[in-house]
């Protein structure tokens, strides 16, 4: 009888289920439906593939240091995506060429020269950078109003080191082997998957959550670190970098131009530490070169 | 009159163009140092300020060295190294953790009404906020801002050519940062390098 030999097989199926890891709700489940779904006892086809944006979650979940290039950068374009949906780019294009010159030519001397590095300034007022696997690279209108040309650098330093370092894709595994992504989809806005495209539900709440809760700390010194030596290395100051922890360990706490920055970082107080620990006194050296104002460099380039 | 009206908008002009300066900054000396005329380590000593020495640190800066001024109207460069803030800072959010974090930013979505993301921030007086969390949570990707974003890159020799122009020149450094961990081959439970104290 058809159906006593299937109550038999799901039953021999359950016998040889790996043992639930809780940690890994996903990969437990494809491996249950694996289990009960064999093609030859149900005379069915096997199961369609999961969409090729889920498999992105999985591979991350399953072994971060593998993933190939053309996804990474793939991840980091769906990130980039949810970025510009927050806030556009800024319409000052001598701006946006400045910044691409500029963050491309540190990228050249970086571990990493020959990504796709895409740099871009969003329309905020606020104080923020961010980055993005693959080679993508945001600031604030506000923060490039802010900073002399050093001091930009040093930022850009810091966020490509967060690239090389792959840190976004450290901690985007991390969630999802955690099993976030199912709490974040109950509690954050939906959106419709025909307006979401090629972006899957699980790397929209998983890209939001991580631009709002920022990365490890350790990730964060590491960046300053790498940043400085790489600023260093493109011919920058490399205490630009460290100005502008000085500039932000003074700025009010509840000041909303910087409440995004302060609550994603470690204290800057704590990046300086870090950081004279990191140098030392090495890098003195390669200082003292004249600041350039950004405005001023702007001009140069017409 | 034409004259009038153009020394009125040369006057005007720098307040429109002016960008947000950074405030002076009430700050305290880490450890007994030297107050110095000139940035640098050549600069000659002015005075001697001991640890938790009061100063206030204006906004000039030459590579690592700040100019202060003291309580007693002594102004000179210290290390920016050396000085630290004045009032404990307030407790900032710590970016760390990533379930701690993650956890913390579902909190978030749930806080006041519960139907949508509160708005945690105050607006400055003049109503400005900057990019912050409830802006995040309501992005829609936004994928043909990505590819006009792509279309803004520089070419290798484009950047190459700017940087021969500026000048940026290449600086080689066989040094490394002295708390850097090798880039990870394999993370698995590999443990990270101590910090130096």
């Amino acid at each position: 009888m058809k159906k006593a030999s299937l109550l038999a097989a799901v039953l021999c199926a359950a016998c040889l289920l790996p043992s639930a890891r809780a940690q890994d709700p996903a990969k437990a489940l494809g491996g249950l439906l694996r289990q009960l779904t064999p093609p030859n006892l149900l005379n069915q086809p096997a199961p369609a593939r999961t969409p090729a944006a889920n498999d992105l979650i999985q591979m991350l979940a399953d072994s971060v240091d593998t993933i190939d290039e053309p996804r990474e950068i793939e991840v980091g374009r769906q990130l980039a995506s949810v970025l510009l949906g927050s806030k556009p780019l800024d319409r000052d294009a001598a701006l946006q060429r400045y910044v691409n010159r500029l963050g491309r030519w540190i990228a050249l001397q970086s571990p990493r020269p020959q990504l796709p590095w895409t740099f871009g300034v969003l329309d905020d007022p606020g104080f923020n950078a961010f980055a993005a696997p693959g080679g993508y690279v945001f600031v604030t209108r506000g923060l490039v109003d802010r900073v002399d040309e050093a001091e930009l650098a040093g930022i850009l330093a810091h966020e490509i080191s967060h690239v090389t370092g792959r840190h976004h894709l450290k901690a985007l595994a991390a969630k999802a082997r955690s099993g976030l992504a199912a709490q974040l989809l109950a509690s954050q806005i939906r959106t419709n998957n025909a307006v979401t495209g090629a972006i899957s539900q699980q790397m929209l709440a998983l890209g939001r959550d991580l631009y709002a809760s920022g990365l490890d700390q350790s990730d964060e010194y590491e960046s300053d670190a790498r940043g400085v030596y790489l600023a260093a290395r493109a011919g920058f100051d490399p205490y630009g970098l460290p100005a502008v922890l000085q500039q932000l360990r003074a700025a009010a706490p509840d000041n909303p131009l910087f409440t995004l920055t302060l609550s994603t970082h470690p204290p800057a107080q704590n990046r300086l530490e870090q950081l004279e620990a990191a140098m030392g006194s090495r890098l003195d050296a390669y200082s003292g070169k004249p600041p350039v104002a950004i405005a001023r460099r702007l001009q140069q380039q017409r | 009159m034409i004259r009038t009206a153009l020394r009125a908008v040369a006057l005007a002009l720098p307040v429109l163009l002016a960008l947000p300066a950074w405030a002076q900054e009430e700050a305290l000396t880490r450890r007994p140092t030297e107050l110095r005329d000139a940035p640098g380590d050549k600069g000659r000593s002015v005075a001697i300020l001991p640890a938790q020495a009061a100063v206030t640190r204006t906004n000039e800066r030459q590579g690592p060295w700040v100019q202060v001024r003291t309580a007693g109207g002594a102004t000179g460069w210290v290390h920016l190294f050396d000085i630290g803030p004045a009032a404990a800072a307030a407790p900032a959010q710590d970016g760390g953790g990533v379930i701690g974090g993650a956890l913390r930013g579902v909190t978030s979505l749930f806080g006041g009404s519960g139907s949508s993301p509160r708005r945690t921030q105050a607006a400055t007086t003049a109503g400005i906020r900057g990019l912050d969390a409830e802006d995040l949570a309501n992005a829609q990707p936004d994928a043909a801002a990505v590819r006009h974003m792509e279309g803004l890159r520089a070419s290798e020799n484009d950047a190459r050519a700017f940087a021969s122009r500026a000048p940026w020149k290449p600086v080689a450094i066989a040094d490394t940062p002295a708390s850097s961990r090798v880039a990870p081959a394999s993370a698995n439970g590999a443990p990270r390098a101590e910090q130096a104290p």
